[in-house]
Protein backbone atom coordinates (compact mmCIF):
# COMPACT_ATOMS: atom_id res chain seq x y z
CA UNK A 1 0.00 0.00 0.00
CA UNK A 2 1.44 3.29 -1.09
CA UNK A 3 2.01 5.36 2.25
CA UNK A 4 -1.37 8.03 2.19
CA UNK A 5 -1.48 11.10 0.35
CA UNK A 6 -2.42 13.61 3.58
CA UNK A 7 0.74 12.63 5.75
CA UNK A 8 3.61 14.61 5.79
CA UNK A 9 5.57 12.35 8.42
CA UNK A 10 5.96 8.50 8.74
CA UNK A 11 6.99 6.82 12.23
CA UNK A 12 8.87 3.55 10.97
CA UNK A 13 8.58 1.70 14.10
CA UNK A 14 6.29 1.43 16.52
CA UNK A 15 8.95 1.82 19.39
CA UNK A 16 10.10 5.15 17.62
CA UNK A 17 10.45 8.41 19.42
CA UNK A 18 11.20 10.29 16.12
CA UNK A 19 9.07 10.45 12.68
CA UNK A 20 10.73 11.27 9.45
CA UNK A 21 9.04 14.22 7.43
CA UNK A 22 7.87 13.47 4.21
CA UNK A 23 7.44 16.69 2.84
CA UNK A 24 8.48 20.22 4.37
CA UNK A 25 6.55 20.65 7.11
CA UNK A 26 6.80 24.82 8.72
CA UNK A 27 6.57 26.04 11.92
CA UNK A 28 3.09 25.46 13.87
CA UNK A 29 1.92 23.40 11.22
CA UNK A 30 -0.03 19.89 12.03
CA UNK A 31 2.39 16.99 11.41
CA UNK A 32 0.17 13.85 10.89
CA UNK A 33 1.11 10.17 9.80
CA UNK A 34 -0.94 7.53 8.14
CA UNK A 35 -2.85 6.02 10.97
CA UNK A 36 -3.67 8.11 14.33
CA UNK A 37 -0.35 10.31 14.92
CA UNK A 38 -0.82 13.76 15.37
CA UNK A 39 1.11 16.66 16.57
CA UNK A 40 2.20 20.10 16.10
CA UNK A 41 5.82 21.25 14.60
CA UNK A 42 7.48 23.61 17.39
CA UNK A 43 9.89 24.80 14.33
CA UNK A 44 10.27 23.99 10.32
CA UNK A 45 11.51 20.38 9.67
CA UNK A 46 12.57 20.14 6.28
CA UNK A 47 12.14 16.95 4.01
CA UNK A 48 14.03 13.68 5.64
CA UNK A 49 14.45 15.14 9.26
CA UNK A 50 13.25 13.97 12.41
CA UNK A 51 10.54 15.71 14.37
CA UNK A 52 10.45 14.18 18.20
CA UNK A 53 6.99 12.77 18.48
CA UNK A 54 7.43 12.89 22.59
CA UNK A 55 9.66 15.13 24.98
CA UNK A 56 13.07 13.14 24.46
CA UNK A 57 15.16 13.51 28.04
CA UNK A 58 19.42 14.42 27.53
CA UNK A 59 21.17 11.20 26.88
CA UNK A 60 18.21 9.57 25.92
CA UNK A 61 18.57 7.18 22.76
CA UNK A 62 16.97 8.62 19.73
CA UNK A 63 15.03 5.27 18.14
CA UNK A 64 14.09 5.15 14.79
CA UNK A 65 13.34 2.21 13.13
CA UNK A 66 13.38 0.73 16.36
CA UNK A 67 16.92 0.87 16.44
CA UNK A 68 18.97 3.59 18.09
CA UNK A 69 20.70 6.29 16.13
CA UNK A 70 21.95 8.11 18.37
CA UNK A 71 21.73 9.97 22.06
CA UNK A 72 19.96 13.40 22.98
CA UNK A 73 22.94 16.16 23.61
CA UNK A 74 20.15 17.97 25.04
CA UNK A 75 16.75 18.06 26.82
CA UNK A 76 14.34 17.93 23.48
CA UNK A 77 10.72 18.93 23.24
CA UNK A 78 7.46 16.92 21.54
CA UNK A 79 7.46 18.71 18.26
CA UNK A 80 11.36 19.79 17.77
CA UNK A 81 13.87 19.10 15.27
CA UNK A 82 16.31 16.43 15.82
CA UNK A 83 19.13 17.25 14.74
CA UNK A 84 23.05 17.17 15.35
CA UNK A 85 22.18 20.74 17.96
CA UNK A 86 20.77 17.95 20.08
CA UNK A 87 21.92 14.53 18.87
CA UNK A 88 25.47 12.86 18.96
CA UNK A 89 26.36 9.98 18.06
CA UNK A 90 27.87 6.77 20.15
CA UNK A 91 30.01 5.86 17.59
CA UNK A 92 32.36 9.01 16.03
CA UNK A 93 31.52 12.02 16.03
CA UNK A 94 32.65 14.38 12.77
CA UNK A 95 33.46 17.42 14.41
CA UNK A 96 34.81 19.09 11.67
CA UNK A 97 31.98 19.04 8.44
CA UNK A 98 32.10 21.53 5.44
CA UNK A 99 29.32 22.00 3.73
CA UNK A 100 27.01 24.74 1.36
CA UNK B 1 22.37 -19.12 11.83
CA UNK B 2 19.73 -20.71 12.94
CA UNK B 3 17.81 -18.03 14.34
CA UNK B 4 17.98 -16.20 10.73
CA UNK B 5 14.89 -14.72 9.81
CA UNK B 6 12.72 -17.18 7.95
CA UNK B 7 11.97 -15.91 4.46
CA UNK B 8 8.98 -17.19 1.49
CA UNK B 9 10.30 -16.48 -2.09
CA UNK B 10 9.02 -13.39 -3.20
CA UNK B 11 6.91 -14.01 -6.38
CA UNK B 12 9.03 -12.77 -9.55
CA UNK B 13 6.67 -9.50 -10.78
CA UNK B 14 5.79 -10.43 -14.43
CA UNK B 15 8.92 -9.24 -16.47
CA UNK B 16 10.08 -10.62 -19.76
CA UNK B 17 13.60 -11.95 -19.51
CA UNK B 18 13.71 -12.96 -22.97
CA UNK B 19 15.96 -10.60 -24.62
CA UNK B 20 18.55 -10.53 -22.14
CA UNK B 21 22.02 -11.54 -23.84
CA UNK B 22 25.53 -12.02 -22.58
CA UNK B 23 29.37 -12.63 -24.21
CA UNK B 24 30.21 -15.77 -23.24
CA UNK B 25 34.17 -15.41 -21.64
CA UNK B 26 36.61 -18.72 -21.24
CA UNK B 27 35.67 -19.03 -17.20
CA UNK B 28 31.91 -19.92 -17.53
CA UNK B 29 30.93 -16.02 -16.65
CA UNK B 30 29.04 -13.73 -18.97
CA UNK B 31 29.44 -9.93 -20.19
CA UNK B 32 26.60 -7.92 -20.25
CA UNK B 33 28.74 -5.54 -22.30
CA UNK B 34 31.34 -6.09 -24.40
CA UNK B 35 33.94 -3.32 -23.71
CA UNK B 36 37.35 -2.77 -24.35
CA UNK B 37 39.55 -1.66 -21.64
CA UNK B 38 42.77 1.19 -22.26
CA UNK B 39 44.39 0.85 -18.91
CA UNK B 40 47.46 3.43 -17.53
CA UNK B 41 49.94 1.37 -15.29
CA UNK B 42 51.05 4.79 -13.31
CA UNK B 43 49.37 8.15 -13.65
CA UNK B 44 52.43 9.52 -16.03
CA UNK B 45 50.48 6.75 -18.95
CA UNK B 46 47.66 8.34 -17.76
CA UNK B 47 47.19 11.41 -20.67
CA UNK B 48 48.37 8.64 -23.34
CA UNK B 49 46.00 6.00 -22.72
CA UNK B 50 43.48 9.00 -22.12
CA UNK B 51 44.15 10.04 -26.40
CA UNK B 52 44.04 6.56 -27.49
CA UNK B 53 40.57 6.05 -25.75
CA UNK B 54 39.25 9.15 -26.43
CA UNK B 55 38.09 8.77 -29.75
CA UNK B 56 36.42 5.26 -29.32
CA UNK B 57 34.61 6.53 -26.04
CA UNK B 58 31.15 6.19 -27.54
CA UNK B 59 31.62 2.51 -29.25
CA UNK B 60 33.09 0.79 -26.48
CA UNK B 61 36.91 1.65 -25.57
CA UNK B 62 36.48 2.02 -21.65
CA UNK B 63 39.74 4.36 -19.89
CA UNK B 64 40.75 2.48 -15.93
CA UNK B 65 43.82 2.50 -14.36
CA UNK B 66 46.39 3.10 -11.27
CA UNK B 67 48.03 6.50 -10.66
CA UNK B 68 50.55 4.90 -8.20
CA UNK B 69 54.19 4.26 -9.17
CA UNK B 70 54.87 2.77 -5.99
CA UNK B 71 54.16 -1.56 -6.00
CA UNK B 72 50.91 -2.69 -4.53
CA UNK B 73 49.54 -5.78 -4.54
CA UNK B 74 46.18 -4.52 -3.92
CA UNK B 75 46.23 -2.19 -6.82
CA UNK B 76 47.56 -5.38 -8.93
CA UNK B 77 44.62 -7.72 -7.97
CA UNK B 78 42.11 -5.06 -9.11
CA UNK B 79 43.38 -4.13 -12.57
CA UNK B 80 44.15 -7.65 -12.91
CA UNK B 81 40.09 -8.38 -12.22
CA UNK B 82 39.07 -5.29 -13.68
CA UNK B 83 40.61 -6.57 -17.49
CA UNK B 84 39.20 -9.87 -17.41
CA UNK B 85 35.76 -8.97 -15.78
CA UNK B 86 32.88 -10.78 -18.15
CA UNK B 87 32.09 -7.07 -19.57
CA UNK B 88 35.69 -6.39 -20.74
CA UNK B 89 36.12 -8.32 -24.32
CA UNK B 90 40.10 -6.95 -24.95
CA UNK B 91 42.82 -4.95 -23.40
CA UNK B 92 45.39 -2.43 -24.05
CA UNK B 93 47.69 -1.54 -21.65
CA UNK B 94 49.81 1.26 -21.67
CA UNK B 95 52.93 1.41 -19.24
CA UNK B 96 55.27 4.59 -19.22
CA UNK B 97 58.18 2.15 -18.82
CA UNK B 98 59.85 2.67 -15.09
CA UNK B 99 57.00 2.21 -13.15
CA UNK B 100 56.80 -0.79 -10.57
CA UNK B 101 53.74 -2.16 -11.83
CA UNK B 102 54.27 -5.89 -13.07
CA UNK B 103 52.97 -4.87 -16.49
CA UNK B 104 54.44 -8.46 -17.92
CA UNK B 105 52.09 -11.06 -15.49
CA UNK B 106 49.34 -8.87 -16.08
CA UNK B 107 49.30 -9.05 -19.46
CA UNK B 108 50.08 -13.07 -18.97
CA UNK B 109 47.35 -12.76 -16.75
CA UNK B 110 44.84 -11.49 -19.55
CA UNK B 111 46.05 -13.44 -22.56
CA UNK B 112 45.36 -16.78 -20.10
CA UNK B 113 41.79 -15.50 -19.88
CA UNK B 114 41.48 -15.63 -23.48
CA UNK B 115 41.31 -12.11 -24.52
CA UNK B 116 43.38 -10.40 -27.10
CA UNK B 117 45.63 -8.28 -25.04
CA UNK B 118 48.67 -5.49 -26.27
CA UNK B 119 51.05 -4.02 -23.98
CA UNK B 120 52.55 -0.48 -25.08
CA UNK B 121 56.01 1.14 -23.09
CA UNK B 122 55.66 4.69 -23.95
CA UNK B 123 59.34 4.98 -23.42
CA UNK B 124 60.09 2.29 -25.53
CA UNK B 125 57.31 3.22 -28.62
CA UNK B 126 58.94 6.40 -28.94
CA UNK B 127 57.35 8.85 -27.08
CA UNK B 128 53.81 10.41 -27.02
CA UNK B 129 52.90 10.52 -30.36
CA UNK B 130 53.92 7.13 -31.72
CA UNK B 131 52.19 5.52 -29.15
CA UNK B 132 48.79 7.27 -29.99
CA UNK B 133 49.06 6.39 -33.58
CA UNK B 134 49.34 2.95 -32.38
CA UNK B 135 47.50 2.51 -29.54
CA UNK B 136 44.42 3.85 -31.81
CA UNK B 137 45.05 1.16 -34.30
CA UNK B 138 44.83 -1.77 -31.98
CA UNK B 139 41.50 -0.34 -30.37
CA UNK B 140 40.16 0.36 -33.83
CA UNK B 141 40.86 -2.92 -34.93
CA UNK B 142 39.32 -4.82 -31.67
CA UNK B 143 36.35 -2.88 -31.44
CA UNK B 144 35.29 -4.12 -35.29
CA UNK B 145 36.10 -7.76 -33.47
CA UNK B 146 34.15 -7.03 -30.10
CA UNK B 147 31.04 -5.09 -32.36
CA UNK B 148 30.72 -9.08 -34.32
CA UNK B 149 30.82 -10.83 -31.58
CA UNK B 150 28.74 -13.54 -30.68
CA UNK B 151 26.15 -13.34 -27.77
CA UNK B 152 24.05 -15.98 -25.72
CA UNK B 153 20.88 -15.94 -23.55
CA UNK B 154 21.07 -14.41 -19.82
CA UNK B 155 19.41 -15.70 -17.18
CA UNK B 156 19.08 -13.47 -13.82
CA UNK B 157 21.27 -16.29 -12.33
CA UNK B 158 24.02 -15.21 -14.42
CA UNK B 159 24.15 -11.78 -12.87
CA UNK B 160 26.31 -10.39 -10.16
CA UNK B 161 25.07 -7.01 -9.16
CA UNK B 162 26.39 -4.81 -6.22
CA UNK B 163 24.36 -1.63 -4.48
CA UNK B 164 25.76 1.54 -3.16
CA UNK B 165 24.77 4.44 -1.70
CA UNK B 166 26.24 8.16 -2.29
CA UNK B 167 24.96 11.49 -0.78
CA UNK B 168 22.45 9.80 1.33
CA UNK B 169 19.23 12.03 2.57
CA UNK B 170 16.75 11.52 5.33
CA UNK B 171 14.38 9.55 3.02
CA UNK B 172 17.18 7.19 1.41
CA UNK B 173 16.52 4.63 4.46
CA UNK B 174 13.10 5.08 3.91
CA UNK B 175 12.19 5.03 -0.27
CA UNK B 176 15.23 4.40 -2.25
CA UNK B 177 17.30 1.70 -0.54
CA UNK B 178 14.28 -0.33 1.10
CA UNK B 179 13.38 -0.38 -3.08
CA UNK B 180 16.89 -1.87 -3.96
CA UNK B 181 16.37 -4.16 -0.70
CA UNK B 182 13.18 -5.58 -2.05
CA UNK B 183 14.41 -6.17 -6.05
CA UNK B 184 17.64 -7.68 -4.30
CA UNK B 185 15.09 -10.25 -2.33
CA UNK B 186 13.75 -10.87 -6.22
CA UNK B 187 17.08 -11.54 -7.48
CA UNK B 188 18.05 -13.47 -4.20
CA UNK B 189 15.19 -15.66 -5.17
CA UNK B 190 16.44 -15.92 -8.92
CA UNK B 191 19.75 -17.40 -7.92
CA UNK B 192 21.38 -14.19 -8.56
CA UNK B 193 24.65 -13.30 -6.88
CA UNK B 194 24.77 -10.00 -4.97
CA UNK B 195 26.18 -7.44 -2.71
CA UNK B 196 26.35 -4.80 -0.42
CA UNK B 197 29.08 -3.16 1.04
CA UNK B 198 31.05 0.04 3.19
CA UNK B 199 31.15 -2.00 6.53
CA UNK B 200 32.10 2.40 7.72
CA UNK B 201 28.48 2.77 7.07
CA UNK B 202 27.23 -0.51 8.53
CA UNK B 203 28.28 0.87 12.07
CA UNK B 204 25.63 -0.02 14.29
CA UNK B 205 23.77 -2.49 11.96
CA UNK B 206 26.55 -5.56 13.28
CA UNK B 207 23.82 -7.32 15.05
CA UNK B 208 21.40 -7.30 13.09
CA UNK B 209 23.59 -8.18 10.03
CA UNK B 210 24.91 -11.32 12.05
CA UNK B 211 21.51 -12.70 12.90
CA UNK B 212 21.10 -12.97 8.73
CA UNK B 213 24.40 -14.64 8.74
CA UNK B 214 24.38 -18.23 7.67
CA UNK B 215 26.83 -19.66 10.09
CA UNK B 216 27.83 -18.26 13.70
CA UNK B 217 31.33 -18.18 12.23
CA UNK B 218 30.39 -15.89 9.39
CA UNK B 219 28.25 -13.85 11.86
CA UNK B 220 31.61 -13.38 14.46
CA UNK B 221 33.12 -12.19 10.57
CA UNK B 222 30.61 -9.72 9.75
CA UNK B 223 30.71 -8.20 13.49
CA UNK B 224 34.81 -8.29 13.10
CA UNK B 225 34.73 -6.58 9.97
CA UNK B 226 32.15 -3.22 11.24
CA UNK B 227 34.52 -3.55 14.34
CA UNK B 228 37.47 -2.94 12.22
CA UNK B 229 35.70 -0.07 10.12
CA UNK B 230 34.52 2.02 13.57
CA UNK B 231 38.57 1.69 14.83
CA UNK B 232 40.20 2.35 11.52
CA UNK B 233 37.77 5.35 11.41
CA UNK B 234 37.97 6.16 15.11
CA UNK B 235 42.07 6.21 14.86
CA UNK B 236 41.11 8.27 11.37
CA UNK B 237 39.58 10.99 13.43
CA UNK B 238 37.08 11.11 10.10
CA UNK B 239 34.21 8.74 9.63
CA UNK B 240 32.13 7.91 6.70
CA UNK B 241 30.02 10.57 7.64
CA UNK B 242 29.54 13.91 6.32
CA UNK B 243 27.93 17.70 5.58
CA UNK B 244 26.19 16.36 3.09
CA UNK B 245 24.22 13.90 4.57
CA UNK B 246 23.77 16.62 8.02
CA UNK B 247 22.34 18.57 5.25
CA UNK B 248 19.96 16.22 4.19
CA UNK B 249 18.37 15.33 7.78
CA UNK B 250 20.82 12.34 8.76
CA UNK B 251 22.38 12.96 12.59
CA UNK B 252 24.39 10.27 12.90
CA UNK B 253 26.62 7.67 11.38
CA UNK B 254 24.33 4.63 13.17
CA UNK B 255 21.36 6.41 11.62
CA UNK B 256 23.18 6.73 8.04
CA UNK B 257 23.83 2.92 8.65
CA UNK B 258 20.38 1.86 9.35
CA UNK B 259 19.31 3.58 6.16
CA UNK B 260 22.27 2.25 3.88
CA UNK B 261 21.32 -1.12 5.50
CA UNK B 262 17.75 -1.55 4.51
CA UNK B 263 19.58 -1.76 0.55
CA UNK B 264 20.17 -5.46 1.56
CA UNK B 265 16.86 -6.78 1.71
CA UNK B 266 16.14 -9.43 3.58
CA UNK B 267 17.86 -12.75 2.78
CA UNK B 268 20.28 -14.52 4.85
CA UNK B 269 23.53 -13.29 4.06
CA UNK B 270 25.90 -15.90 2.44
CA UNK B 271 29.64 -14.69 2.09
CA UNK B 272 31.88 -11.85 3.50
CA UNK B 273 34.21 -10.71 0.56
CA UNK B 274 37.23 -8.60 0.04
CA UNK B 275 38.27 -6.65 -3.20
CA UNK B 276 38.61 -8.58 -5.89
CA UNK B 277 37.30 -11.75 -4.41
CA UNK B 278 35.01 -13.77 -6.51
CA UNK B 279 31.64 -14.90 -4.66
CA UNK B 280 31.93 -18.89 -5.05
CA UNK B 281 27.85 -18.93 -4.84
CA UNK B 282 24.72 -17.25 -5.30
CA UNK B 283 22.91 -15.26 -2.98
CA UNK B 284 23.80 -12.24 -0.61
CA UNK B 285 27.15 -11.22 -0.06
CA UNK B 286 28.64 -8.03 2.25
CA UNK B 287 32.39 -6.96 1.01
CA UNK B 288 34.83 -5.62 3.60
CA UNK B 289 35.84 -2.10 2.41
CA UNK B 290 38.50 -1.09 4.81
CA UNK B 291 42.33 -2.17 5.40
CA UNK B 292 43.02 -5.05 7.28
CA UNK B 293 46.01 -4.21 9.78
CA UNK B 294 46.94 -0.58 11.63
CA UNK B 295 46.06 2.35 9.97
CA UNK B 296 48.02 2.84 7.09
CA UNK B 297 47.91 4.27 3.50
CA UNK B 298 45.08 6.68 4.34
CA UNK B 299 41.00 7.34 3.95
CA UNK B 300 40.13 3.32 3.10
CA UNK B 301 37.95 4.52 -0.04
CA UNK B 302 38.38 8.08 -0.90
CA UNK B 303 35.39 8.27 -2.75
CA UNK B 304 31.90 6.59 -4.01
CA UNK B 305 33.69 5.54 -7.06
CA UNK B 306 36.42 3.39 -5.73
CA UNK B 307 34.00 1.40 -3.66
CA UNK B 308 32.06 0.66 -6.89
CA UNK B 309 35.04 -0.66 -8.41
CA UNK B 310 35.79 -2.50 -5.35
CA UNK B 311 32.79 -4.08 -6.15
CA UNK B 312 33.27 -4.46 -9.85
CA UNK B 313 36.81 -6.11 -9.65
CA UNK B 314 34.69 -9.19 -7.51
CA UNK B 315 32.79 -9.73 -10.64
CA UNK B 316 29.73 -7.34 -10.66
CA UNK B 317 28.66 -6.91 -14.24
CA UNK B 318 26.15 -3.89 -13.10
CA UNK B 319 25.84 -1.76 -9.78
CA UNK B 320 22.49 -0.21 -8.17
CA UNK B 321 23.67 3.09 -6.74
CA UNK B 322 21.09 5.30 -4.52
CA UNK B 323 20.84 8.81 -4.14
CA UNK B 324 19.69 11.33 -1.84
CA UNK B 325 21.56 14.60 -2.27
CA UNK B 326 21.88 13.64 -6.22
CA UNK B 327 24.83 12.11 -7.93
CA UNK B 328 25.77 11.64 -11.46
CA UNK B 329 28.42 9.49 -11.50
CA UNK B 330 28.55 6.03 -13.86
CA UNK B 331 31.49 3.32 -13.81
CA UNK B 332 33.81 2.26 -16.43
CA UNK B 333 33.37 -1.45 -16.55
CA UNK B 334 29.76 -2.02 -15.16
CA UNK B 335 26.94 0.13 -16.21
CA UNK B 336 25.00 1.88 -12.97
CA UNK B 337 21.55 1.94 -12.71
CA UNK B 338 20.92 5.35 -10.47
CA UNK B 339 17.92 5.91 -8.33
CA UNK B 340 17.18 8.94 -5.70
CA UNK B 341 15.24 8.98 -2.33
CA UNK B 342 13.18 12.04 -3.34
CA UNK B 343 10.92 14.09 -6.17
CA UNK B 344 12.65 17.61 -5.85
CA UNK B 345 16.10 15.88 -6.93
CA UNK B 346 14.32 13.94 -9.13
CA UNK B 347 12.91 16.65 -11.22
CA UNK B 348 16.19 19.10 -10.53
CA UNK B 349 18.53 15.87 -11.96
CA UNK B 350 16.47 13.64 -14.72
CA UNK B 351 18.57 13.68 -16.91
CA UNK B 352 20.90 11.40 -14.80
CA UNK B 353 18.80 9.71 -12.83
CA UNK B 354 17.17 6.15 -13.90
CA UNK B 355 14.51 5.55 -10.92
CA UNK B 356 12.39 8.07 -8.72
CA UNK B 357 11.85 6.23 -5.15
CA UNK B 358 10.52 10.05 -4.29
CA UNK B 359 7.14 8.38 -5.22
CA UNK B 360 7.02 6.32 -2.23
CA UNK B 361 7.36 9.42 0.07
CA UNK B 362 4.86 11.20 -2.13
CA UNK B 363 2.20 8.26 -1.81
CA UNK B 364 2.44 7.09 -4.69
CA UNK B 365 4.44 3.93 -5.17
CA UNK B 366 4.63 1.42 -2.77
CA UNK B 367 8.59 0.38 -2.16
CA UNK B 368 7.87 -2.79 -3.79
CA UNK B 369 6.22 -1.28 -6.44
CA UNK B 370 9.65 1.03 -6.91
CA UNK B 371 11.64 -2.37 -5.90
CA UNK B 372 10.43 -3.98 -9.19
CA UNK B 373 11.20 -0.69 -11.52
CA UNK B 374 14.78 -1.12 -11.01
CA UNK B 375 14.35 -5.00 -11.01
CA UNK B 376 12.80 -3.84 -14.79
CA UNK B 377 15.87 -1.56 -15.55
CA UNK B 378 18.31 -4.64 -14.53
CA UNK B 379 16.69 -6.46 -17.18
CA UNK B 380 16.30 -4.24 -19.51
CA UNK B 381 20.19 -3.01 -19.12
CA UNK B 382 20.93 -6.68 -19.66
CA UNK B 383 19.27 -6.39 -22.72
CA UNK B 384 21.54 -3.98 -24.38
CA UNK B 385 19.67 -0.41 -23.27
CA UNK B 386 22.00 2.10 -21.81
CA UNK B 387 21.59 3.57 -18.57
CA UNK B 388 21.27 7.15 -17.83
CA UNK B 389 25.11 7.75 -16.81
CA UNK B 390 26.14 5.48 -19.85
CA UNK B 391 24.56 7.53 -22.47
CA UNK B 392 26.13 10.56 -20.69
CA UNK B 393 29.31 8.94 -21.34
CA UNK B 394 30.48 9.05 -17.67
CA UNK B 395 33.07 6.38 -17.16
CA UNK B 396 34.54 6.96 -13.37
CA UNK B 397 37.51 4.90 -12.39
CA UNK B 398 38.98 5.28 -9.01
CA UNK B 399 41.81 3.54 -7.36
CA UNK B 400 44.33 4.19 -4.69
CA UNK B 401 46.55 2.57 -1.89
CA UNK B 402 45.00 -0.21 -0.08
CA UNK B 403 46.14 -3.17 1.82
CA UNK B 404 44.56 -6.20 2.85
CA UNK B 405 45.18 -10.15 4.79
CA UNK B 406 43.52 -12.45 2.35
CA UNK B 407 39.61 -13.86 3.29
CA UNK B 408 39.21 -16.48 6.12
CA UNK B 409 37.19 -19.81 6.01
CA UNK B 410 34.56 -18.38 8.23
CA UNK B 411 34.00 -16.06 5.07
CA UNK B 412 32.63 -18.68 2.51
CA UNK B 413 30.84 -20.99 4.96
CA UNK B 414 28.87 -22.75 1.84
CA UNK B 415 32.21 -22.87 -0.38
Amino acid sequence: MPMDRRANMVRLAPADNVAVALSDIAAGETALDRAELQLTARERIPQGHKIALQPIGMDDPIIRFGMPVGLAKAAIDRGALVHIHNVRSRYLDNEVDHYE
Amino acid sequence: MSDAPAHSMAAIPRIDLGRMRGYPRQDGRKGIRNFLAVAYLVECAHHVARRIAEPFQEQGAQLIGFPGCYPSDYAHRILDAMCTHPNVGAVLLVSLGCEEFRRSDLKDAIARSGRPVELMVIQDRGGTRSTIEEGRAFVAAELMRLKAAPTVPLMLSDLTIGTKCGGSDGLSGITINPAVGHAFDLLVDQGATVMFEETPELIGCEQHMAGRAVTPELGAALIAAVAKADAYHRELGHGSFGGGNIKHGLSTIEEKSVGAYAKSGSRPIVGLLKPGDRPGRPGLHLMDTVNDGPVKLGIPNINDTQTVTEMVASGCQLIVFTTGAGSVVGQAIAPIIKGVSNSRVFQRLSDDIDVNGGTIADGQESIQEVGEHILRKIVALASGEQSRSEALGHQEFALAYKSYEPAGPACFPLG
